[in-house]
């Protein structure tokens, strides 16, 4: 029997009695024994279950596990109490998850409904609906299909030229690796012999030991890190480079360079003076070069054997290359200047000193002011040129963290050929403006969303090839990912040519899952929006592609968890354009400043439409619900900031304070009634959270000019509270009488 | 006159695997020689790595510096590899071989 | 001369596939069933490379760490753990044990060998 059936069989059984401890440790906590290793045992039979899932390829299976698995781990933290609600929740997940265990084994379908409602239900339980599978989990091997993927326009002749370099030259690209290894790498039995020797394996590699740190023998501690290491290694791999210290990053200092051909390379370093004593009236350069030819010679063997080892493995099947990445990394190599590589802690202080830098020239500059000082004087002059170039260190300093999208965007062909594939349509992905660059911890937060909107846009966007054949439109359908700067933010799009919302259908859905009133007056654009609604899910049977229980509005959420905001533009029959708005940074923000209740608050002046003083016939009083303002035909919610926070008893009245217009990020707007604006100035963001807790309605805080903190405005909290929702149909209902 | 010194030198047996855990040992075993000739023996090693290697180039650069005869006796191919892997076969040549 | 592998986990399913990957890739392989077996194991089958979970009943993958890195006999054996991509806490809490790698399940056989590869002596 082919092995791998055989340990499907294995899988299956140990699956019952994984099913059987399950049951067993729910029923015990159901009886209120709930004990940590009760707890455990639950935890990992459903995680065991999971892993065995994801190595057939089990997708249901494992997607399921998945998010009873999150809970479980949320039970086993401490952060959700065993009640008797919830371990029947928890029993019925069990008897589905049994159902869908003998459905793989046995064939057969499960109840879809039921096996969705519980994904819901057990997503309510931790409050956390992002329960998708991480990438990779359901590593398929899925066969080559058809999908062509342009990079851009511009650069396909120059990564064509790029590639033809690549093979032309003989002399293959070279980069020098510098190593210098912690104890710690030691002390977790990691081994730079074996390091070196994987980096070897790469490419002719030329190493070079820099000893000259190494102290005499008293003075040595044995398990301390003194000797480094210098390598130059033919190859323009710098991934693989990097997959070789994956796992000892963190425990040493590692710089990858790229050298170009006809230079020397750097690694030359002089031999360690000790060497150099000892080595007498030898040449040493002929020493060197006898010494690293001696490790070329071992970089060669060393290249065989690993070759002959994995050999067995090779008739696994391979991914198909893909040759445009291939296209894309040679065009990179050739463009790329040297790097160095530095711990991402160093630069977040780096990046808080200038925060603090920003700060301490305002202070000063206000002093200076307000010491009555000539705006003429030497100090004022001085303090202006110190402000500008303050300014300049700041954007400099966010330009270290600043990356490329391509990174995300390089993952995505791959995603769109799976999903491709799993849904049986032809896709062709464009992408654009990979090299647009934008805060380091804004990308790696920006994988989710582009991969959801990306799955939704094959999965929902493009109709199959049959239908666009019928409707004249190519077999193959378009994805367009695009990346660009607009007014100081980052703009992603997603657009796909396919049949374009579906409003009929998005309506009734919205309608059928209570969102909407079925007599509610919603414009195009506003039924579109209703995709982002919580609990909107356009999926009748939810797909495994977009489906996994989360929903466009997740994605809105995470965004906004950025400070960015979503949306979308569809047109029937066209196809429809997803588009993301970001800041370009999370450390520093453009603010209003507003005072309320006596005290300083900043709002993100991207939320700001318009700011205007009310005049009492524009103000329009409602029983039950907080004034409406008039604003161009429209009746918008006037929300007391000071009194909704609690910062003031009562409110005050609209005509006496200044009203900020704000949209949320849901498209909702609200006028946010302030006593007085006080400025616009840009702020270095400081965590509430880190320092203190949060707080609701407050997204952070922020120190001002004068020394004072003032308090970041959650514009999308303040408005979203409990009294705000004389509803979008409400409104218009009353803007219309 | 050298040859005599070198007949005396203690002999110092490398142990055949030079990981994490030789290095202290390796260490105390060098520096109870101290001030006597040693002639390290590497015939027996197997695997070579980085701590083991710190000890034995700072010995050999404390010895030299203290001028007393530090030579190196049988080599294995393990230990040459190593050596290799390391960048360092220049030990090869400049401690005096036997 | 082969190397040897010691594999710790409870999952049978996952210990049969990591014995079918290895040994097809020239590895011997030992197995134990949770932590406290694997230790038991540890001494005689002087592995070159521990492969373990982290999740297991009786002592689990973070326990193995920590004893084999104060055993100052074993302390030098390069430990992989198997994780999964959304466990990066426990990662990182594997890797301030001692772990020396980790493996991302469900792995194929080639990430596998690479990741040995990389560890082992």
């Amino acid at each position: 029997m082919d092995p791998l059936a055989s340990i499907k069989i294995t899988f299956f059984q140990e699956c019952e009695e994984q099913l059987a401890e399950l049951e067993t440790g729910l029923l015990t906590m159901k009886d209120g024994e709930t004990d940590p290793e009760t707890v455990n045992a639950v935890f990992r039979a459903v995680h065991s279950i999971k892993g065995g899932a994801g190595a057939f390829s089990l997708t249901e299976l494992v997607r399921f596990a998945h998010v009873f698995e999150t809970v479980l781990d949320e039970m086993r933290a401490g952060r959700l109490a065993p009640d008797g609600r919830i371990l029947d929740v928890m029993l019925r997940a069990a008897d589905v998850l049994a159902d869908l265990v003998r459905a793989a084994r046995d064939g057969g379908t499960v109840d879809e409904d039921r096996c969705q409602a519980l994904i819901a239900e057990l997503g309510a339980l931790t409050g956390v609906q992002e329960a998708a599978v991480d990438d990779g989990f359901l590593d398929l091997d899925f066969a080559p299909i058809t999908v062509s993927v342009d990079v851009g326009e511009e650069p396909e002749p120059a990564a064509a030229a790029g590639l033809e370099m690549a093979e032309g030259a003989p002399a293959a690209e070279k980069l020098v690796v510098a190593f210098r290894p912690r104890a710690a790498l030691y002390a977790k039995a990691n081994e730079p012999a074996v390091l070196l020797r994987e980096l070897a394996s790469l490419g002719r590699a030329e190493i070079t030991l820099d000893a000259s740190s190494l102290p005499q023998l008293d003075e040595l501690e044995p398990e301390a890190a003194y000797l480094h290491w210098v390598a130059t290694v033919e190859t323009d791999d710098e991934a693989a480079i990097r997959e070789v210290f994956d796992f000892v990053e963190g425990d040493c200092e590692l710089s990858i360079a790229r050298v170009p051909d006809d230079c020397e390379p750097v690694a030359a370093r002089q031999p360690p003076v000790d060497e150099a004593e000892t080595a007498g009236e030898l040449d040493i350069k002929a020493l060197i070069a006898r010494a690293t030819g001696g490790a070329t010679q071992t970089a060669a063997a060393a290249q065989a054997a690993p070759a002959a080892q994995v050999i067995s493995l090779r008739d696994h099947p391979a991914r198909a290359p893909d040759m445009s990445a291939r296209k894309e990394d040679g065009h990179a190599v050739a463009a790329a200047s040297p790097t160095i590589r530095v711990d991402l802690e160093r630069v977040d202080r780096l990046i808080d000193l200038v925060g603090e830098l920003v700060i301490n020239q305002a202070m000063l500059a206000q002093r200076v002011l307000e010491s009555g000082l000539a705006r003429s004087s030497g100090i004022a002059v001085g303090l202006d040129d110190l402000e500008l170039l303050t300014r300049e260190i700041q954007d400099s300093v966010m330009a270290i963290r600043a990356q490329p999208v391509k990174s995300v965007f390089q993952r995505m062909p791959r995603l769109v050929r799976e999903v491709a594939h799993a849904t049986g349509k032809q896709v062709r992905l464009v992408v654009e403006g990979e090299g647009t660059e934008v805060d380091k911890t804004v990308i790696e937060r920006l994988t989710d969303p582009i991969t959801h909107m990306i799955r939704n846009a094959i999965d929902h966007g493009l109709e199959p090839p049959e239908r666009r054949i019928e409707v004249g439109k190519p077999a193959e359908g378009v994805v367009r990912l695009s990346a660009l700067h607009r007014s100081g933010r980052i703009v992603i799009e997603v657009a796909d040519d396919g049949g374009g919302i579906n409003r009929t259908r998005v309506r009734q859905i919205a309608v059928d899952k209570g969102l909407i009133s079925p007599d509610a007056n919603l414009s195009d654009e506003e039924t579109d929006n209703l995709i982002f609604m919580p609990g909107f899910s356009t999926a009748e049977t939810i797909s495994d592609i977009s489906g996994r229980g989360v929903g466009m509005d997740v994605v809105r959420r995470s965004i906004q968890a950025l400070g960015g905001r979503i949306s979308i533009a569809s047109r029937p029959g066209q196809g429809s354009t997803f588009t993301l708005s970001l800041p370009l940074t999370l450390a520093v923000l453009d603010g209003m400043v507003v005072s309320v209740g006596g005290q300083t608050f900043v709002l993100p002046i991207t939320t700001v439409m318009e700011t205007l003083q009310p005049k009492p016939t524009e103000v329009r009083r409602l029983e039950g619900s907080v004034p409406l303002l008039l604003v161009r035909d429209r009746y918008v919610p006037i929300l007391d900031v000071g009194h909704r926070l609690g910062y003031r008893a009562g409110p005050i009245e609209p005509t006496e304070g200044v009203v900020l217009l704000v949209e949320g990020e849901d498209g909702r707007s609200a006028a946010l009634l302030v006593e007085s604006i006080l400025g616009q100035r840009q702020v270095v963001i400081k965590s509430l959270e880190a320092n203190y807790q949060r707080v609701p309605g407050i997204a952070a805080a922020t120190i001002l000019g004068d020394g004072r903190v003032a308090l970041i405005l959650d514009v999308d909290a303040v408005i979203s509270g409990p009294t705000s929702e004389p509803a979008l149909a409400e409104t218009r209902l009353l803007a219309a009488g | 006159m050298q040859a005599a010194t070198e007949s005396q030198a203690e002999t110092l047996k490398l142990r055949s695997v030079l990981d994490l855990t030789a290095a202290a040992p390796l260490k105390a075993e060098f520096g109870a020689l101290r001030g006597r000739p040693v002639r390290v023996d590497a015939s027996d090693v197997d695997r070579l790595g980085a701590l083991c290697l710190q000890v034995l180039m700072s010995a050999h650069s404390t010895w030299t510096s203290d001028g007393v005869p530090f030579s190196l006796g049988g080599t294995s191919p393990g230990f040459e590899e190593g050596l290799d892997t390391l960048g360092a076969s220049f030990l090869l040549f400049s401690i005096p071989r036997e | 001369m082969s190397k040897t592998i010691l594999t710790i986990d409870d999952s049978r399913t996952m210990r049969d596939m990591l014995m079918l990957a290895l040994s097809n890739a020239g590895y011997r392989v030992v197995q134990a069933v949770d932590g406290v077996h694997g230790l038991e194991v540890l001494g005689a089958a002087a592995p070159d490379v521990i492969i373990t979970d982290i999740n297991m009943p009786r002592m689990d993958g973070f326990g193995v760490i920590e004893s084999v890195r104060k055993d100052d006999r074993h302390r030098a054996t390069p430990i992989l753990v198997l994780t999964t991509e959304s466990d990066a806490a426990k990662k990182e809490r594997a890797r301030a044990a001692g772990a020396t790698g980790w493996i991302v399940k469900p792995f194929n056989p080639e990430k596998l060998v690479s990741a040995i590869r990389r560890v082992a002596a």
